[in-house]
């Protein structure tokens, strides 16, 4: 469904991504390791359209979308989640969620009925409709940014480091939902430094080092590979 | 009692014409982060059209009419001219080209039309004087403040309610993020100016109205109060425009009242002053935007 | 080093045959069109030394030029004229009289003196805050300028300034003036305000103290500002405060603009190029006139031409004609390349 072939991203003088190169086949979730800095969320972010690529090419279901801009991979049925969670702390919940609709504002009807379902799946939400979003917890608010992702109707989520400071109760909470959401048949690239909970989810996985690929298998073989812990401690 | 009735319909009409301005200011810097210095010539524009259509004999409104639909397409071409080009480049190339576009404005009306004033047709209504409490006062003032409870109630209501706005909101949040949920950037810019534009033509004519004839150069004041207007209530936030324009027509007022004869005529260094002051205590204005939504 | 002292030599050697020729020529108009443009030199870059090192817009340099030529206006103007020119001047001033040369040098020491203080605060500031509070301070400069009338004659024209500023004198202010700005860029201020702009961070683990840096850079430019204006004043040897307001800060940015605002040929080359585009322009609107060939008089179209050309430089090169390297860099580059060549 996704393939990325060769992708190189730069930050002016700096190249954080160099000759990357993977695929994920539809209902999979794939996942993507590495220490800081090893280009995981350049990658992800160039994917969404929101990093420019300097080389390479990322293919969506055939169709070329290297330089695609976000609002046009939006409506592709690319969601994103980045790492920075950027809920919109004025917006109220409710208005976060109606805005992850922005795409499907015309049906009405189906904007309410996801909203119903996604305030039925995380019931914290529903609490706190109406507060702006800037209020929530760290958890929270993460549960919101997915929440609002998959208002979209997404094919294909793109989800950037979900556990980054939250408690371990909380991050239990987020990969029983990515769990779910995987089950629903959502495609899903997850970016994550937490390399256990990836895994236990995961079906493949990537692990990443310094902007290129330094390992690729199931989630198993990956699991099962001695040299994880020097991969992240050595950079 | 009476004097400060007066008082009073003077700070909220020349508050309101004020917050108008500072609003149509506001609304693209809080999206886009840049000063629009050719948001006077929005003003001007408006103006110079009113004085060209009214050989055609139309009824006065539908002049005005056409005089905002230009301010918005001025405010449109703005966006195109001066800022989509450069938007990447840097905040200083937006800067300059804005400053440029505004030159540009300027003189076309300088060579094109004339440098000398030009009349502007006015309603009879807006000469006419209204009574109430002892208070005699222009109806202009009356109809300016109307317009301007107007307007802001319809744009609270479109930022609130409607997708769009909601949309427009969270661009001036973080754009980037309201562009990966789908928010078309180009889409949301220029409803940002045309938007401004349509502030700006209404502006125009209540503004005009006071003077009754427009010059090349009739956008710098109004930009300047909007500038100012906008530093002292919040440079990102919609409320403190409208509060900022308010706040300044009261200083202005209060200052017109008390200061002595022979330091009345540097009120101007007085305001900017306290611009600047302003600014080196709070950066970001009175009443601080919407945070930028990011964790770090 | 060698890089500094070819563009030095390069652009000063331009100011000189400006000189040279306009003299061989010894028409009065090239005359007056060759000190026009070393004053507008010495403006721009007085300018760039602020915007070029610290990469901030400032909309308050004219004021600073106003400053200068009012302040040697009141000190040089003779004082049997002064009773008509400014009929409220304060007696203390109204005093002093002091030789031409010695007027403009205080004019530009006063314009530096004022930009010390009041500036200071505000570099603290940066973006939009930056550049708003720079464009408020034009606005309360030239608010004192219109209605300090016991100094400035109010927004009447004051006039009687003696002319002393002829085109040696304006070329050797320029040549100086070209030679201090280089010597800024190149200093330890100059370089790590430069730096600072790349990476704040670094910079302060190096010891720059940024408001500092660009306060030393803004006070630079303030003085060149106001020895500028000086010599402006003793040129034209009448003004009023309208001279130092929106329409010449667009101009004197469009300058640095179009050459380039980060290095000291761009702030050459970019007044060299407007003013000769300008003049061009100017003696085309004042033909039209005089032709007739409209009903109306043409005016505002060199501001229009102004503005196109810089919306379009920053569209095809953002940093202007001279975004990155000085001319001496440039062409050193190029020789060393054809050096290597077997």
């Amino acid at each position: 469904m996704l393939e990325v072939s060769g992708l190189q991203v730069d930050y002016g003088a700096i190249r954080a991504v160099r000759d990357i190169s993977l695929t994920l086949a539809e209902g999979e979730l794939v996942t993507l390791l590495g220490a800081n800095g090893a280009g995981k969320s350049s990658t992800l972010m160039c994917i969404a359209g929101a990093l420019p690529a300097s080389a390479g090419s990322i293919r969506l279901e055939g169709t070329d979308v290297t330089s695609a801009r976000p609002e046009a991979m939006v409506r592709r049925g690319v969601a994103t989640v980045p790492e920075t969670r950027d809920v919109f702390p004025d917006l109220t919940v409710d208005e976060n969620l109606r805005l992850g609709a922005y795409t499907r504002r015309a049906d009405a009807k189906g904007v309410d009925e996801d909203r119903a379902r996604l305030f039925e799946m995380f019931p914290v939400l529903s609490e706190r409709a109406d507060q702006p979003g800037g209020t929530l917890s760290g958890g929270e608010q993460q549960m919101l940014v997915i929440a609002r992702a998959m208002m979209s109707r997404p094919r294909f989520l793109l989800l950037d480091e979900p556990s980054l400071g939250l408690a371990p109760t909380i991050v239990d909470q987020i990969f029983d939902m990515i769990a779910t959401l995987k089950r629903s048949g959502l495609t899903i690239l997850l970016v994550e430094q937490n390399a256990s909970k990836a895994l236990a989810v995961a079906d493949r996985a990537y692990v990443m080092r310094l902007g290129k690929i330094e390992a690729e298998g199931t989630a198993a073989e990956i699991a099962a590979a001695t040299d994880l812990k020097a991969l992240y401690l050595a950079g | 009692m009476t004097v400060f009735l007066q008082f009073l319909i003077d700070v909220l009409s020349l508050g309101s014409a004020y917050a108008l301005m500072a609003l149509g200011l506001v609304i693209v810097y809080g999206i886009l982060r840049l000063v629009n210095f050719a948001y006077g010539e929005l003003i001007m524009v408006a103006g110079y059209t009113m004085y060209l259509v009214s050989p055609s004999g139309l009824p006065w409104l539908a002049m005005a009419a056409v005089a905002v639909l230009m301010a918005v397409v001025a405010g449109i071409a703005t966006d195109y001219v001066a800022f989509r080009p450069v938007r990447a480049k840097s905040v200083t190339a937006v800067l300059i080209t804005s400053f440029a576009f505004s030159t540009l404005l300027q003189n076309a009306a300088l060579l094109f039309i004339s440098p000398r004033p030009r009349n502007v047709p006015l309603p009879e209504i807006f000469s006419e004087t209204i009574q109430f409490a002892g208070v005699i006062t222009p109806a202009r003032n009356v109809i300016t403040i109307v317009a301007a409870v107007l307007l802001l109630a319809v744009f609270s209501w479109l930022m609130r309610r409607t997708v769009i706005g909601i949309a427009m909101r969270a661009a001036a949040t973080n754009f980037t993020m309201a562009r990966m949920l789908g928010v078309p950037a180009n889409l949301i810019i220029s409803t940002a100016f045309a938007i401004s534009g349509l502030l700006a033509g209404v502006v125009s004519i209540l503004w005009i109205g006071r003077i009754g004839a427009v010059v090349p150069g009739i956008g710098l004041e109004p930009l300047l109060i909007a500038f100012i207007a906008t530093v002292i209530g919040g440079m990102r936030s919609l409320q403190g425009a409208v509060l900022g324009g308010f706040l300044l027509a009261f200083m202005d007022t209060t200052l017109n009242f008390t200061l002595p004869q022979d330091l009345l005529k540097f009120r101007d260094a007085f305001t900017f002053s306290l611009v600047i002051l302003i600014l080196l205590w709070r950066p970001e204005g009175l009443i601080k935007g919407p945070a930028t939504g990011r964790r770090t | 080093m060698r890089g500094n002292l070819l563009t030095l030599a390069i652009l000063g050697g331009l100011v000189l045959i400006l000189v040279v020729v306009a003299n061989l020529l010894g028409v009065r108009l090239f005359d007056r069109i060759a000190i026009n443009l070393c004053i507008a030199l010495i403006l721009v870059l007085g300018l760039q030394v602020f915007m070029g090192n610290s990469g901030i817009l400032n909309f308050a340099h004219i004021g600073f030029m106003g400053i200068g030529a009012y302040t040697s206006a009141v000190l040089t103007i003779p004082t049997q004229m002064r009773g008509m020119s400014l009929p409220d001047l304060y007696p203390v001033l109204a005093a002093i009289d002091v030789h031409p040369l010695v007027g403009i040098l205080i004019g530009g020491l006063v314009a530096a003196a004022v930009a010390a203080v009041v500036a200071y605060p505000l570099m603290r500031l940066s973006d939009a805050a930056a550049v708003i509070t720079s464009f408020a301070l034009l606005v309360v400069l030239h608010t004192i300028m219109t209605h300090w009338s016991a100094v400035t004659n109010g927004p009447r024209t004051l006039f009687g300034l003696p002319k002393v500023t002829d085109l040696p004198l304006a070329a050797g202010a320029a040549v100086l003036a070209i030679v201090a700005a280089l010597a800024f860029k190149e200093s330890r201020a100059g370089l790590l305000l430069r730096a600072s702009r790349d990476d704040e961070i670094a910079a302060d683990a190096m010891g720059a103290h940024i408001p500092r840096l660009r306060w030393q850079a803004f006070v630079l430019g303030a003085l060149l500002a106001g020895i500028g204006g000086a010599l402006w004043g003793h040129f034209i040897t009448s003004f009023s405060p309208k001279a130092f307001f929106l329409k010449e800060t667009f101009v004197i940015l469009g300058m640095l603009v179009i050459g380039g605002a980060n290095t000291v040929t761009g702030a050459v080359i970019g007044a060299v190029i407007v003013t000769t585009a300008f003049e061009s322009l100017r003696a085309l609107e004042s033909t039209i006139n005089r032709a007739e060939i409209f009903s109306e008089q043409v005016v505002g179209l060199t501001e229009i031409v102004l503005a196109l050309s810089m919306i379009a430089v920053l569209i095809l090169r953002p940093g202007g004609l001279f975004a990155t390297h000085e001319i001496g860099a440039l062409l050193g580059r190029r020789a060393r390349k054809t050096e290597d060549r077997p």
